[in-house]
């Protein structure tokens, strides 16, 4: 494990080294370093198995988390490569070519979160949400809250109080 | 001179002809050349799992072209879990899976306790592998015969469902809910088991050994359903891991992969209990896994009623629950379903609600990807045979 | 495939004759189980509608209503949690979370109606059978706590320590005890009524838990501008009624409230609070006593931009806070940090001048808009038994004053202190502090009216008055104190029995067969203090109306009968500290409101 992060720091520019625990580690690569990582693992180091793919919103730095979650069925391991793309319409470099369920990871972040990846299959289909014509609402942005006030209708007649402002307006309204 | 109606009825698929290759490798479906129907099979209809549905474009009776359709039953749990308190995602992430909720409950917990860096204390932990292995047994007592049902062969599944129902009686007892037990939270488990727990699920456990004698006779040595499982569904053994395929299908295609043995969690190094491989990757094998694992589940239980601790602590002390701070993180977590790894990616910006939780569950490759290529040039009466062979759960890919 | 595989499925017929498994009647045969997660029961009679349960539900299930029957008091709102069926899913979080443990769910689970209207009720307040069913959820046994009913323990001196001197025993919190302290809250806001300043105080304990300390001092200045003698001494009043405590300790609000003070240094709170810069109004108002409540109402007015003088008897500030309560407890440097701040938003004071003796109240009439006297309790009452009149009987306050003035006073061998409250506390740690330090060892007894539960006294004084060496026998009326050659030899007690009649007079009932003596060569009496309202004239006197009780009457504003007379503070309300800021407080907008003619009455006298 300690080697293969030493080939992967030296050869891959890996940073942000978190061990979460025995056979899981997170770091984070730069952009243009994540295909040419994940092909080498793949090849090389045993990684055949994609966990997940997913994005995260840090919606504060502008930018989203993409992380790759590769594990080796032979040593138990699990790598999370993380690296970070503008929010605004900065696409990422599709894996379809080398897992056959990637497109569809790859699909769900398009429609949730606007990540586009070009020339994976069907990626601009609908995956869970037909008829959707807001933004793509895993963004931070997007306020659920709001959203369903606005489409559904609450139950009428419902009231609540917060206890301390009762209490004022009943005990020392002019305090 | 031939009439077109007679033609079309007197229509025989020859795959050396239909669907033509075009020059992309792909096959040409021009749905008006009168070679091509399409069909809808969901999202309500018997033959499929859950609310999805298969946009199934067939010639003859056999399927040349599928698409999965997901999102009937979309719910946004991960977007909910963007305002809840890490608490508040526990009500909540169970029901990313209906049949086994506790899988959920488990993830959330142990990612959060691993984030937060907490111990839980043991007795909770045999707790929790008690409930784990209750649902599993709960969920294979209606999958096992269920699968049957899928080409008519219903009466294992209504016996099924009597003894899982017996197993529900047990969880209600020991968490206070039948389908949504809301039992493993952060930090520990919401109650110890009651009075003479021990001996009624032993009772329970034993009328399922022969009940799994039963579904041997009613099924496994079924003409019918043996006619219908074997060689129908074939995954080859290098879909595995392109794909990522796990449980009981990959171990059926000969792969010894198990979460419980692989990244043993709880006590699970603690029990006796070996890799259910089967070889030939069908449907047939894939039942026979989980029938295997069927007696698997019922041996562990017993080993863990064995060693089950009197009493003890069932929580962890933690922070105020409601606002309880997790550092700044990420991890994952899974654990061994009926289906397959379930896990969960957590990542924590140190605040008190969460800022990503995404599931991956064994569905979201199996109902998609895995299906769309493994229903090419499957007969449609076996759609949901294959489909139920896979254990798909479309709400553990919508989420 | 075999012969066998076409007969074996025939097995399924062997159960054609079995008896049906299915459950005829659920409604009567299946009851859930003990533990069922079904409808919400609640014990409105222990619920105190802190509205927790509210704050857990991931559904918004939950409302918080009034509820006819239920007064809003202290400690309880008065509300009661409403949950709608519509959003609940019994997942029961709502039941582990309850501060008072008095919401519970039932085992029933069949409830069928054609209204829907009617899936939403008031557990316990509207009649449903399963009230009063025994069995459902209820909060697991067992280390099973969402938050901590501990208490972190406050480090104080040991008493070896802090035997022999007046260093100040209790150390204060650390940064991560405060944070675990600060972590129990559940931020019901039950306290804020009950506190008489009413201060943000689940806002403050927030921001100790952001660790966001200037934040956490803005709070407490919004209501307090005492916080470090308060975050001492305050009676905490709120602690009382923390939610917390119904099943646990309560959380440390003093304590915390100590914490953001001490955290903020004093050279950066005109930065922090913003008051670098103060914009005059030209008025000019007088306030009398540099007590709590007068500082109070110097530093609201201050920052209202009223020019305000205090006039002060003694040669420093803090009345009570400095000349009643021991260093001990209130150490003087944290008295001047909060008071020296307050007369650096320029408020002007006079020392060593008595109102009606050096200057009287129509002088400050003349010279000022309006006058606010806030003179306090300093004449200690006297029990006026036999022997009173002797010269080593004294009034603890006097004691208590002379000892802050570095004044010699005398401390006898043996001492006998009368007296149950935190005042005789004082008295007792201090003369021990200082027998001990005259004579190397500590005899004093302390003797209350009172039983040991009805002590008025905090018990932490009594037990730390216990640990420093002196005994304290609470439940005894002292009956005369036995002299002999002009020396005193004692104090004759018999058994208190009750100490008011059935109509809540003060009225001891005493068992005489059950006598005592206590022996000592000094006296001191601590059983409360009376007011002086010398520098009240003849001519202010008749305009100015009294309560029945004998007290001044004041309206919401702490404005007397005569307009530009304002009174606060002991005289009024309390006696103690917070009563007083609060009074300060809102006499400062009361003498705004007539000073800027915003008030309703508006004749002058």
């Amino acid at each position: 494990m300690e080697q293969l992060l030493d080939r992967i720091i030296a050869g891959f520019e890996a940073a942000d080294i978190e061990k979460r625990k025995d056979g899981q580690v997170f770091f984070t690569v730069p952009k243009p370093k994540v295909l040419p990582l994940i092909n080498h693992l793949k090849m090389f180091e045993g990684f055949r198995n994609l966990i997940l793919m997913t994005a995260v919103d840090w919606i504060e730095d502008n930018q989203f988390q993409i992380t790759y979650l590769l594990n080796n069925p032979d040593t138990k391991t699990d790598l999370g490569i993380r690296t970070f793309i503008g929010r605004d319409g900065e696409g990422m470099d599709s894996i379809h070519e080398l897992w056959g369920h990637a497109a569809t990871f790859q699909r769900e972040m398009k429609e949730m979160f606007g990540i586009g990846f070009p020339g994976s299959p069907r990626v601009d289909e609908p995956f869970l949400l037909e008829g959707w014509d807001d933004i793509p609402p895993m963004r931070r942005e997007f306020d659920t809250k709001k959203y369903s006030e606005e489409t559904y209708f609450p139950r009428p007649g419902r009231e609540t109080h917060d206890p301390a402002t009762y209490m004022k307006q009943k005990l020392y309204p002019n305090d | 001179m031939i009439d077109p109606v007679q033609k079309i009825f007197r229509f025989q698929p020859d795959r050396s002809l239909y669907p033509e290759t075009g020059a992309d490798g792909k096959p040409v479906i021009r749905l008006d050349s009168g070679k091509f129907i399409k069909v809808w099979q969901g999202p309500n209809h018997p033959g499929v799992t859950g609310n999805m549905s298969l946009e199934l474009t067939i010639s003859g009776d056999e399927v040349v072209e599928s698409k999965t359709h997901v999102g009937y039953l979309h719910r946004g749990f991960e977007k909910l879990f963007e305002r809840r308190r890490y608490i508040q995602c526990f009500p909540t992430c169970i029901r990313m899976c209906v049949p086994e909720p506790d899988t959920n409950e488990y993830n959330l917990a142990r990612g959060t306790e691993e984030l937060a860096g907490i111990e839980v204390p043991e007795t909770a932990n045999w707790l929790r592998m008690l409930a784990l292995e209750m649902a599993r047994l709960q969920v294979l007592l209606r999958m096992v015969p269920g699968q049957a049902a899928t080409m008519g062969l219903g009466l294992g599944a209504q016996w099924g469902m009597y003894f899982r129902e017996l197993i529900l009686d047990r969880f209600e007892e020991l968490t206070g809910g039948r389908i949504y037990h809301m039992y493993i939270l952060p930090g520990g488990v919401r109650g110890m088991m009651p009075d003479g727990f021990r001996e009624r699920l032993g009772e329970n456990l034993k009328k399922i050994d022969g009940f799994i004698k039963d579904i041997d006779k009613l099924i496994f040595h079924n003409a019918v359903f043996r006619k219908r499982t074997i060689g129908i569904g074939h995954i080859p053994a290098d879909w595995v891991d392109h794909y990522g395929i796990t449980g009981p299908v990959a171990r059926a295609a000969g792969f010894k992969r198990d979460v419980r043995k692989d990244y043993p969690y709880l006590y699970y190094h603690q029990i006796n209990f070996d890799y259910n491989i089967e070889h030939d990757s069908d449907v047939f094998a894939r039942f026979l896994v989980r029938r295997k694992d069927l007696e698997t589940t019922v041996d562990i239980l017993r080993q863990i009623m064995a060693k089950m601790p009197e009493k003890g602590i069932i929580r962890a002390e933690t922070p105020n629950v409601l606002h309880w701070r997790i550092p700044k993180g990420e991890t994952y977590v899974r654990c061994e379903s009926s289906r397959g790894e379930y896990g969960f990616y957590m990542v924590s910006d140190g605040s008190m609600y969460p800022r990503r939780i995404n599931l991956r569950g064994p569905s979201y490759t199996h109902a998609v990807s895995v299906l769309e290529r493994l229903l090419v040039n499957a007969n449609i009466s076996d759609i949901s045979s294959i489909m139920v062979s896979l254990a798909t759960c479309p709400p553990e890919i919508e989420r | 495939m075999s012969i066998k595989d076409i007969l074996s499925p025939f097995s399924g017929w062997k159960k054609v004759f079995d008896e049906p498994v299915v459950v005829k009647d659920p409604v009567n045969d299946r009851p859930g189980a003990p533990r069922y997660r079904g409808f919400h029961r609640n014990d409105i009679a222990t619920c105190i509608g802190c509205g927790t349960c509210e704050t857990i539900c991931e559904n918004e299930a939950i409302d918080l209503v009034p509820v006819q029957g239920i007064e809003t008091r202290d400690g309880d709102s008065g509300l009661r949690p409403r949950v709608d069926y519509g959003r609940c899913c019994w997942c029961a979080l709502c039941v582990d979370v309850c501060t008072t443990g008095s919401l519970t769910l039932s085992n029933a689970y069949i409830w069928v109606d054609e209204d829907p209207g009617v899936y939403r009720f008031t557990p316990g307040v509207d009649d449903m059978p399963w009230q009063r069913e025994e069995k459902g959820w209820k909060k697991p046994e067992g280390n099973y706590e969402f938050y901590s009913l501990k208490r972190e323990p406050m480090e104080h001196l040991r008493p070896e320590e802090r035997n022999d001197s007046f260093a100040e025993m209790v150390r204060g919190f650390s940064k991560e005890q405060a944070m675990r302290e600060a972590d129990r809250c559940v931020e019901c806001g039950i306290c804020v009524a009950t506190c008489p300043a009413h201060m943000g105080i689940p806002e403050y304990i927030r921001a100790v838990r952001d660790d966001d300390m200037e934040r956490g001092l803005k709070i407490l200045y919004d209501t307090n501008p005492l916080p470090e003698i308060c975050g001492r001494i305050c009676t905490h009043k709120c602690e009382t009624v923390c939610s917390i405590g119904h099943r646990g300790e309560p959380v440390s609000i003093r304590w915390l409230k100590r914490y953001i003070a001490d955290q903020n240094p004093s050279e950066k709170y005109k930065q922090i609070l913003e008051t670098g810069v103060l914009d005059k109004n030209g008025k000019k108002v007088a306030i009398i006593g540099s007590g709590p409540a007068g500082l109070s109402a110097a530093h609201y007015l201050s920052l209202m931009g009223y020019e305000c003088t205090i006039y002060e008897k003694l040669p420093k500030t803090g009345g009570m806070m400095r000349f009643g309560i021991p260093e001990y407890r209130l150490p003087y440097d944290q008295i001047d940090k909060d008071i020296d701040y307050i007369l650096s938003l320029g408020v002007h004071i006079i020392y060593n001048t008595t109102v009606g003796k050096d200057i009287t109240l129509d002088q400050l009439k003349r010279d000022y808009d309006a006058v606010f006297a806030a003179t306090g309790l300093h004449q200690g009452r006297s029990t006026r038994i036999e022997g009173t009149d002797h010269r080593h009987v004294y009034q603890a306050t006097d004691l208590l004053r002379k000892v802050t003035l570095g004044e010699e006073i005398h401390v006898g061998r043996r001492i006998v202190v009368i007296g149950g409250g935190n005042v005789a506390m004082d008295i007792t740690r201090t003369l021990a502090r200082l027998q001990r330090l005259k004579y190397g060892e500590v005899r004093i007894i302390t003797t209350s009216l009172e039983t040991e539960d009805a002590m008025p006294a905090d018990s932490e004084e009594v037990v730390g008055s216990r640990e420093e060496g002196a005994t304290v026998i609470p439940g005894w009326a002292p009956r005369k104190i036995d002299i002999a050659e002009d020396e005193i030899k004692g104090l004759h007690v018999v058994q208190c029995l009750s100490l008011f009649d059935e109509k809540g007079a003060f009225n001891p009932q005493c068992n005489f067969d059950n006598h005592r003596f206590f022996e000592g060569d000094m006296i001191v009496e601590s059983i409360g203090q009376g007011m002086d309202l010398v520098y009240l004239t003849e001519g202010i006197k008749e305009h100015l109306e009294m309560t029945p009780r004998g007290r001044i009457r004041v309206d919401d504003y702490f404005q007397s009968s005569i307009p530009w007379l304002f009174f606060g503070g002991d005289i009024i309300q309390g006696p103690d500290v917070i009563h007083g800021i609060a009074n300060g407080h809102k006499a400062a907008r009361g003498i705004d409101r007539f000073l800027s003619g915003t008030a309703d009455k508006q004749q002058t006298t």
